[in-house]
């Protein structure tokens, strides 16, 4: 999940701290004090994550486009200048306009709003743009919430009584409300100093930006991992299942699948010497093999682990989490009835890995796959009965076909209450059978009548002859055999 | 990855259609089709079969069907129908139960039923009785909803009752219509009451009715539209007036999207070979429908309009295009998959879309472009076939959080050269998964994953993960005790194979076979032959115990390992329980202050497991007289453990064998100094010149150097 932080550099971030103590700090130096101690944490302990730097006033500018150079991005807050009012609603709509160039809109993006609480005055204030958000034309639309899922951090570089003053934390509220809720405002605990600054950034780490440590067991070879991305909680279904569903820290690997499928919500699961270490060896025999491996996250949850490599030839351990539930991927069929292969009379991989149990095939084909008869548009009952007369004119070599797509037709025919139809192709058929030329073979003719003559009598809806289940079976005649 | 999703108990999960069976169904619907199209040669002289017409009734069946096969093609479980018919009184075709889900089910229904009979006597005929079985058929509880109820126990009341019913009928008028909405408020009221009494019933929370009405083509509507309102806090209701044929079916068609949020994708120039001419190729188009979220990209990102969506003539459907990318053979492209979602094609039996899908289901893949307006290509997605159902693979097209990830070389035992990939290759292969019917029961009544990580335990109870760290498992004429004794049960004959693989090591012995003993870091040959074997029959012996509480068959083996080996004399044997008493003791100690300098708390943790172990092999060893060492040493652990001369004679402990190559190592480096060359004991005696100059014997440091 991409970080954007978005730093307010209007001119009121350069009050100082305060006046009467001997501190000459501007609220800015706090705020990039913070933000450096975010960085420097991330540098050591979160160091895949792609962070950007927007500065804001009522304008807004790019200072860091995303970046794993936490060094780059300390930089640019040492250079930091000043300008004039706070305009949030501008730098959103960059950051909305930044991030979507980047990621798209299907990544999930973490905003840390670095401000004052001193939210803007009149027009392009917060409070102005809050107010007026409704009334607004489809063009000028609030940029919250994002098209993509945001998670909204703000950092309030403002003491507690400062910001009782004003309505500023009511508009923050609405704004995170706004953002989609999830996320969270920060704001100093005491005296607005560098220590309690530096708190409020480091409840922030534990909150946001603090490694997924995990041990990966396999039997009683286990190894500790770092996942990174974090794996989020996820909610199934907020009505039956609303509890958020979080990956369990200890990892159950269940087995090993050849399946070479789908890579999805990857995360790197990467680990921190020189003593054998379980990942090692999974990954590079996953690597060798081509085969991916499962594992449990959690209750009824699955995932599984695989060798990526970049075009780079450096490769590493990967996880892919499934949708939560109990059967995620419909080829595997559900998780809980798969077994080990050793149970098995035979092999079902083969002795020379030439077969596979997978993928499990549905119940019931899906219609695509089961020459089912529509006949919505005409075009569709024309071909079918083309078909039959194509096949008609062939007898006796096609009589299979010929009664395979007879019956086709008489089952959607009866099923649908279609018996005229019924009735019209019996007059083909008969029709057919009078067109005969000489040279045609006898028994196309008592094939046809005989056919024809099904198609009436089940065309009468009558219960002997009109059965769904039942076939008009060729006609025996002595030359058939 | 996600397959679209929709909330378990949504209106969309019961779906009761309710089709009029009345005499006025059987009227024409005065569509006619013609079914006999002659070809140019046969035309002469054949008077050609007039056309037929469906009827209203055959029309409303049919696209009910259209309407069920897109929702089974998308949802093959949890989204339900019940099919009920209506004339004199009512019938119904199937039941919630998913096996009772199929086309195939509901056409032989429906052909029992057969077409309306126009004979009957309209007064006794109505949709009414349909619509009361509807609402009693929404009161019934679906395997999926009783399953929930019985998994979430105190929360049971989370399990929502909602459902949605579709009427296709002929109304008299707008009065009729609302009179029919009438009766269904309060048959839902009346049920409700009856189902709060009972388990198998649940009361309707909210039911939504759309009632189509049909009239055949030519004719003015007695009905008109209406968006859908609120009856009241329980019925919502909507009409929609269509005419009879393709009207109809196009009606159905929105709806089934509207309803289970389907979204339609047209893949256009698809190649197709001509049926008549088999060398030329045109492009065709063909249409799937598919979970919206497939387009969420578009939606989020605006680029829908882009993506060259066109609305269609019928004004109501949006359809995003995209184009066919010829697949490359024999590349294999991996590619961020976000979401896969199933499809089913609009027009299911027309050649391009069966040609399309056929080849899918053959095994091969279809990636699919998103045309800008940049003239830039960017593959969007991509159609594949699994277990012989299709779908629609959403893919990343833009920058990936996941670029140039780190390397696993970079990581915690990274750097460790010797593992044994092809080893745990062979036991992944081992460990594979396979389906097990749900029917096949199981004596140990654990269910088939459950028995599969046992299977994961037995094989990993002792299982070195570096070739330096084995002896047993570089050996060939291990492998059969190896790959039984791991097993849950043993055979007689398992216990046979075992035996003789112990006898012919015995053999080995005897005749002094070599053993792959890792001479890593020793110097020059490594340990001595009986020394060798000594540490592969430790070795045997550590893995074997770890299963022999298993079975008494395990415990045989075990058994003879012990009565096979070769023993050291027992003088020896005394002297060394002795000192690794001493040794346990020491470790213990050194092992208390390590833990006690470790500031992490989860550190500390694993460290105890850790000694957890050790503690419990040294409380193996106790017991064993002729045991083994605790070969699968940690060496974060014996790190400072000095090894005591004589114990060279014993299994050496990679830090010794670390040691040894790094002295050997270095000593190549440099001269040695001349005094310890030349030293005894160690000692060397400084200044032997100025002893010589003062004239005094030089003998006690050996050679003199003059």
């Amino acid at each position: 999940m991409p970080t954007v932080v978005l730093m307010d550099v209007s001119l009121s971030m350069t009050r100082p701290v305060s006046l009467d103590s001997n501190e000459e700090f501007q609220r800015k130096n706090l705020a990039v004090h913070g933000l450096n101690m975010l960085f420097e944490h991330m540098a050591s302990n979160y160091r895949l994550e792609f962070t950007a730097l927007m500065a804001f006033s009522s304008l807004w500018e790019l200072l860091v486009p995303f970046t794993r150079d936490y060094n780059a991005l300390q930089e640019a807050l040492s250079s930091l200048e000043d300008y004039d009012k706070t305009c949030i609603e501008s730098a959103l709509h960059g950051v909305s306009n930044v991030f979507q160039q980047e990621w798209g809109s299907t990544c999930a993006c973490q905003v840390i709003l670095v401000t004052d609480g001193s939210l803007g005055i009149g027009k392009g204030s917060l409070r102005h743009s809050l107010q007026t958000m409704k009334q607004r034309g489809e063009d000028k639309k609030f940029p919250l919430p994002f098209p993509f899922s945001t998670k909204m951090y703000i950092m309030c570089v403002a003491s507690a009584e400062e910001l009782q003053m004003t309505d500023a934390l009511d508009n923050l509220e609405e704004l995170l409300r706004l953002s989609g809720g999830d996320g969270q405002i920060f704001t100093v605990e005491g005296p607005l100093c560098m220590k309690s600054v530096h708190a409020m950034f480091g409840r922030l780490i534990d909150y946001a930006y603090s490694p997924f440590h995990a041990v990966l067991h396999c039997g009683n070879l286990s190894s500790d991992v770092q996942v990174f991305p974090r794996p989020e909680p996820v909610v199934v279904d907020e009505e039956v299942e609303p509890m958020p569903k979080t990956v369990n820290t200890e990892v159950d690997e269940v087995g090993a699948g050849a399946t070479d499928d789908l890579d999805d919500e990857p995360s790197a699961s990467q680990v921190a010497g020189k003593s054998p270490n379980f990942c090692v060896l999974l990954h590079g025999s996953l690597k060798v093999e081509g085969m991916v491996a499962l594992v449990q996250l959690g209750p009824e949850w699955y995932g599984m682990l695989y060798s990526q490599a970049d075009s780079k030839k450096k490769s590493n351990l990967m996880m892919s989490l499934f949708e939560p539930g109990s059967e995620p991927l419909p080829w595997l069929g559900k998780i809980s009835q798969l077994g080990p292969i050793s149970e098995a009379a035979e092999n079902p991989y083969g002795e020379d890995d030439s077969k596979s149990p997978f993928p499990v095939q549905p119940q019931v084909k899906r219609s695509y796959a089961q020459n089912v008869t529509v006949w919505i548009k005409a075009s569709g009952l024309q071909t079918d009965v083309q078909k039959i007369l194509r096949n008609a004119r062939k007898l006796p070599d096609k009589t299979q076909t010929f009664y395979k797509e007879l019956n086709r037709l008489r089952k959607a025919a009866l099923a649908f209450g279609f018996w005229e139809l019924l009735k019209g192709v019996a007059d083909l058929l008969e029709r057919e059978c009078t067109m005969l030329p000489d040279s045609a073979h006898p028994d196309a003719a008592f094939q046809l009548s005989h056919a024809a003559q099904q198609l009436k009598l089940a065309s009468t809806g009558d219960s002997q002859y009109a059965a769904f289940d039942h076939n008009i079976a060729p006609m025996h005649t002595d030359f058939s055999s | 990855m996600s397959f679209g999703k929709m909330k378990m108990f949504s209106v969309s999960h019961k779906t009761v259609f309710v089709v009029d069976h009345c005499p006025y169904m059987a009227e024409s619907s005065r569509q006619q089709v013609e079914c006999d199209v002659l070809t140019k040669s046969r035309a002469q002289g054949v008077i050609p079969l007039a056309p037929v017409s469906k009827s209203l009734w055959t029309c409303a069946v049919e696209c009910s069907m259209e309407y069920c096969r897109i929702l089974y093609d998308v949802y093959p479980k949890d989204k339900l129908i019940n099919y009920i018919v209506s004339d004199s009184e009512f019938h119904i075709l199937n039941s919630w139960r998913q096996e009772d889900q199929s086309i195939q089910e509901l056409m032989a229904a429906l052909a029992a039923v057969g077409p309306p009979n126009p004979r009957e006597d309209p007064e006794c005929c109505s949709i009414l009785h349909g619509l009361v079985s509807a609402v009693e058929a929404l009161c019934k509880i679906t395997e999926l909803q009783h399953e929930k109820r019985t998994a979430l126990m105190d929360t049971a009341e989370r399990v929502a009752n909602r459902g949605r019913i579709i009427c296709l009928t002929n109304a008299k008028s707008d009065t009729h219509v609302r009179m029919l909405e009438d009766c269904i408020q309060e048959t839902i009221l009346e049920q409700n009451k009856l189902a709060a009494g009972s388990d198998r019933l649940m009361a309707i929370q909210q039911c939504e009715l759309v009632l189509v009405h049909i009239y055949p083509q030519g004719e003015d509507t007695l009905v008109s539209d209406r968006p859908k309102k609120e009856i009241s806090p329980l019925l919502t209701s909507e009409v929609h007036s269509v005419r009879a044929g393709r009207h109809l079916a196009t009606k159905l068609n929105i709806l089934v999207q509207q309803h289970f949020d389907l979204a339609s994708t047209t893949i256009t120039n698809i190649p197709m070979k001509e049926e008549q001419h088999a060398n030329t190729s045109a492009n065709y188009d063909v249409e799937l429908l598919h979970h919206r979220d497939a387009h969420l990209e578009f939606f989020k990102s605006g680029d829908l309009h882009m993506a060259g969506t066109s609305t269609r003539e019928n004004g109501l459907k949006e359809t995003v295009t995209l184009k066919w990318c010829t697949p490359r053979t024999n590349v294999i492209e991996l590619h961020y998959c976000t979401g896969a979602y199933r499809i089913s094609p609009t027009d299911v039996n027309s050649r391009p879309s069966s040609c399309l899908t056929n080849f899918l289901l053959n095994g091969r893949s279809v990636l699919l472009e998103l045309p800008k307006k940049s003239g830039s290509k960017v593959i969007s997605h991509m159609l594949s076939s699994h277990g012989g159902e299709i779908f629609l693979h959403v893919l990343n097209s833009n920058r990936s959080t996941l670029e140039d990830p780190p390397s696993i070389s970079e990581g915690c035992g990274g750097r460790v050269t010797d593992y044994r990939i092809t080893d745990f290759g062979e036991f992944m292969r081992e460990n594979r998964l396979t389906p097990v019917s749900e029917n096949s029961h199981n004596p140990s009544g654990k269910l088939p994953f459950e028995r599969a990580k046992s299977q994961l335990e037995r094989y990993t109870r002792y299982w070195p993960m570096i070739i330096s760290q084995t002896t047993i498992f570089n050996m060939q004429a291990v492998v059969p005790l190896a790959n039984l004794i791991v097993k849950e049960t043993l055979t007689e004959e398992d216990v046979l194979t075992c035996q003789k693989t112990v006898y012919n090591l015995v053999d080995m012995e005897r005749k002094n076979d070599p053993l792959p003993i890792s001479t890593v870091g020793s110097r020059g040959k490594g340990p001595k032959r009986d020394e060798q074997y000594r540490i592969m029959w430790n070795e045997l012996e550590t893995l074997v115990k770890t299963h022999a509480a298993a079975t008494d068959r395990h415990q045989r083996v075990l058994d003879c390992i012990i009565a096979c080996r070769s023993k050291p004399p027992e003088e020896e044997e005394r002297k060394k329980r002795g000192r690794k008493r001493e040794e346990r003791e020491d470790r213990t100690e050194k092992n208390g202050n390590k833990e006690a300098e470790d500031k992490s708390w989860q550190e500390s943790e694993r460290l105890k497991s850790l000694l957890d172990k050790e503690d419990q092999e040294s409380e193996v060893i106790k017991d064993s007289p002729d045991s083994p060492e605790p070969l699968n040493k940690k060496p974060r652990l014996m790190a400072e453990e000095t090894q005591p001369q004589e114990r060279a004679k014993g299994p050496v402990s990679l830090l010794t064998m670390w040691t040894n190559r790094i002295t050997t190592a270095n000593s190549r480096k440099h001269q040695e100094f001349a005094g310890r060359q030349s030293s005894v004991n160690n000692k060397f005696e400084l200044y032997q010149h100025l002893k010589e100059e003062n004239g005094m014997d030089v003998h006690e440091n050996g050679k003199a150097t003059r």
